[in-house]
């Protein structure tokens, strides 16, 4: 019997999805609504983190440049602010359907130059476009309030928003596509204009977004992107006509943002690392727990600020959820993220594989137990891939370095505690305060631990609590320095002034 | 033979919907293929025109509805349930043909009527999509059986 031939070869395509290009050549900058070469002569090499190929190169601009790009942007917001919010939305609507036509190859390109699984990416594209989906809400979400007779008999009081002027943004490696749209959609959708500067490891996909941000017709200058590292950052932070920041890192750095910006009185929300633990409780639901924990613990190669990273068994579940737990991991299948079967990716990095290589060395030398180790795992067809497959330490003690630094890989702690009581005061002996989850049927011990714990983000049967668009997000404690979160009407708050006015008529 | 691409090891919402888009496209193959050898069996291009419909849907619940919150495993499918044959069918006697389509009607049904069940819990407009798509399996099995062979 012949073969029957199917309708269309994208069936086998879709194993292995077609890159959108091989190269991408030099990245320019956009500014005041062109494409620009960096004045700098300074390129670094962009690499497929899957094949250590060199897929383009990124200019590392100079201040002299970025502060041009602050005063174009200076200069439209003069004009942008008077256009009328429900005209500023309009072009929200075209950016919208831009990348929904697009949104394949902003998923691809993303897996090209991060690394994670093509579902995981494409899941990231959404997260986009629910931001531009909600701020394209903006005559709902900047409406002010007046209050009749509130100042006093025939004296009305009312309170306006009003944006303020060229806000920036500075992004990390781990969500190449969604991270700036946590902030500049709201800003722009606001009245203010905006600079981005993705992280120079990823920087092809904002790249990429930028053609739809130009196609969609934003006026020349009200969103911008300033490729490079350190020296525009600090030239935006330095810069007098930038009056807010939104950064996204490590903690250090995030610290150093907060610093800095607050020394030139600017607004900053400064989202730092994170050190989240998972507990799971005798009663919980097992299968649903584990099979939604692999996805926290190793969903994109555990480089994200949400990733399960403590995994604390209360009681006797102990040993239950540690078989469960290594029989799923053992099934994670690891590759090349355009791959479709692939559920989880390299390593943004050489350097990002020997730091967690380390952390694995570490945990060993500490004495923790080695149950799952992913170091020299041999993926086919890509032998030069940063690669590390889903790794798990027992008899993890709270003191360890393992159990207490960010690790931003595929490496689980597991650590055994008695009851609630001691999972909650182990979450708080960290100094981070991103996330933490609950597995549990008991809505008393899940109450508590939603009253109790001094993070964020709560789970409850939930390893990722990435909040929605229209929900504000960002940890507490070391995970976050500032008080306006990102998205939502926190960015609303963020990305405008109050201005009261008091009205007597004679 | 089985579909070229079965589940990976580890089934998440997102595999799901890559093996729909399979089956759906095999489908479409299947009825186009022989709709031309039979071009007076009305019912084949219609049956094409259905499963490609069908496979834009779920290529748009794909993009609409996948985040990271359900990318997680799902174990309770086997399969072994849902192979289905993808060997040509083309020059073959109608009665096999509709035999053929039959089978991967019945064996979509049940594919999706199984993956409604487990997406409830993970994203109830999914199970909806599914149920729908079961429903339409049904029926379509019922106009293959009503063609005169």
């Amino acid at each position: 019997m012949a073969k029957l031939k199917v309708a269309s070869e994208r069936v086998d395509d879709r194993q292995q999805l077609p890159e959108v290009k091989k190269h991408y050549g030099v990245l320019k900058n956009y500014v005041n609504g062109e494409w620009i070469n960096a004045e700098s002569s300074k390129l670094e090499n962009i690499e497929n983190p899957a094949t250590a190929e060199v897929i383009g190169q990124v200019p590392l601009s100079t201040a002299h440049e970025t502060f041009k790009a602050v005063e174009s942007a200076q200069e439209a917001w003069l004009e942008w602010r008077e256009t009328p919010p429900i005209s500023r939305s309009r072009y929200f609507f075209k950016l919208r359907e831009l990348m929904e036509q697009h949104f394949e190859d902003i998923s691809r390109i993303q897996v090209q130059e991060h690394g994670k699984a093509i579902d995981e990416a494409r899941g990231e594209t959404r997260r986009a476009i629910e931001n531009v989906e909600v701020a394209a809400g903006v005559t709902s979400l900047m409406m002010g309030y007046t209050l009749e007779d509130g100042a006093a008999a025939g004296i009305d009081e009312e309170a306006i928003r009003s944006p303020l002027g060229v806000f920036a943004s500075i992004s990390p490696f781990n969500f190449p596509a969604m991270i700036p749209f946590w902030f500049w959609p709201y800003a722009v959708a606001c009245g203010n204009t905006y600079i981005i500067k993705p992280s120079k490891q990823v920087p092809m996909t904002q790249q990429y977004i930028f053609e739809l941000i130009h196609e969609a017709g934003f006026p020349p200058g009200v969103v911008n992107l300033v490729n490079g590292s350190h020296e525009v950052a600090d030239a935006l932070m330095d810069h007098p006509l930038v009056k807010g920041i939104s950064f996204v890192g490590s903690t250090p750095v995030a610290h150093y943002v907060y610093r800095k910006c607050a020394e030139n009185r600017k607004r900053v929300q400064a989202q730092g690392g994170a050190k989240n633990s998972l507990v799971v409780m005798p009663d919980c639901v097992l299968n649903r727990t584990v099979a939604n924990m692999l996805s926290s613990f190793y969903g994109c190669t555990g480089q994200r600020c949400l990733a399960g990273a403590n995994l604390v068994a209360v009681g006797d579940i102990y040993q239950e959820l540690k078989e469960r737990f290594i029989e799923g991991a053992k099934r994670i299948k690891v590759g090349y993220g355009l791959d479709e079967t692939v559920n989880m990716g390299p390593l943004i990095s050489g350097d990002a594989k020997r730091k967690i290589e380390g952390y694995i060395e570490t945990g060993v030398k500490e004495g923790a137990k080695l149950l799952l180790d992913g170091r020299n795992i041999k993926v086919d067809g890509y032998p030069n891939g940063y690669f590390i497959g889903p790794t798990m330490f027992d008899d993890v003690t709270p003191d360890m370095t393992i159990a207490k630094e960010e690790i931003f890989g595929p490496v689980v702690s597991l650590i055994r505690v008695k009851n609630l009581d001691e999972a909650i005061d182990l979450i708080h002996s960290s100094p981070f305060g991103n996330a933490a989850s609950i597995y549990t049927q008991s809505g008393p011990a899940a109450r508590e631990f939603r009253y109790r714990v001094q993070c964020g983000n709560i789970g409850i049967n939930i390893g990722v609590v990435a909040a929605m668009a229209y929900f504000p997000f960002a940890g507490y404690k070391d995970s976050f320095f500032g008080d306006l979160h990102g998205q939502g009407q926190d960015a609303i708050n963020f990305f405008t002034d109050r201005k009261v006015v008091i009205t007597r008529w004679f | 033979m089985v579909l070229k691409s079965s589940f990976p090891e580890i089934t998440t919402f997102g595999s799901l919907i890559r093996f729909a888009l399979e089956l759906e496209n095999t489908a479409v193959g299947l009825y186009e293929g022989s709709s031309k050898t039979y071009p007076d069996v009305a019912a084949l291009p219609l049956l094409a025109g259905v499963h490609r419909k069908r496979f834009q849907l779920l290529e748009q619940t794909r993009q609409q509805k996948l985040n990271e919150m359900i990318l997680e495993a799902i174990h309770e499918l086997n399969r072994n349930d849902y192979l289905v044959e993808t060997d040509e069918v083309n020059g073959s006697p109608l009665h096999e043909v509709l035999k053929r389509a039959i089978t991967l009607e019945e064996q979509s049904f049940k594919f999706y009527g199984d993956s409604a069940r487990l997406a409830k819990s993970l994203l109830a407009e999914a199970s909806r999509i599914f149920q729908k798509l079961a429903k339409v399996n049904g029926e379509n099995v019922g106009t293959l059986n009503a063609i005169p062979v």
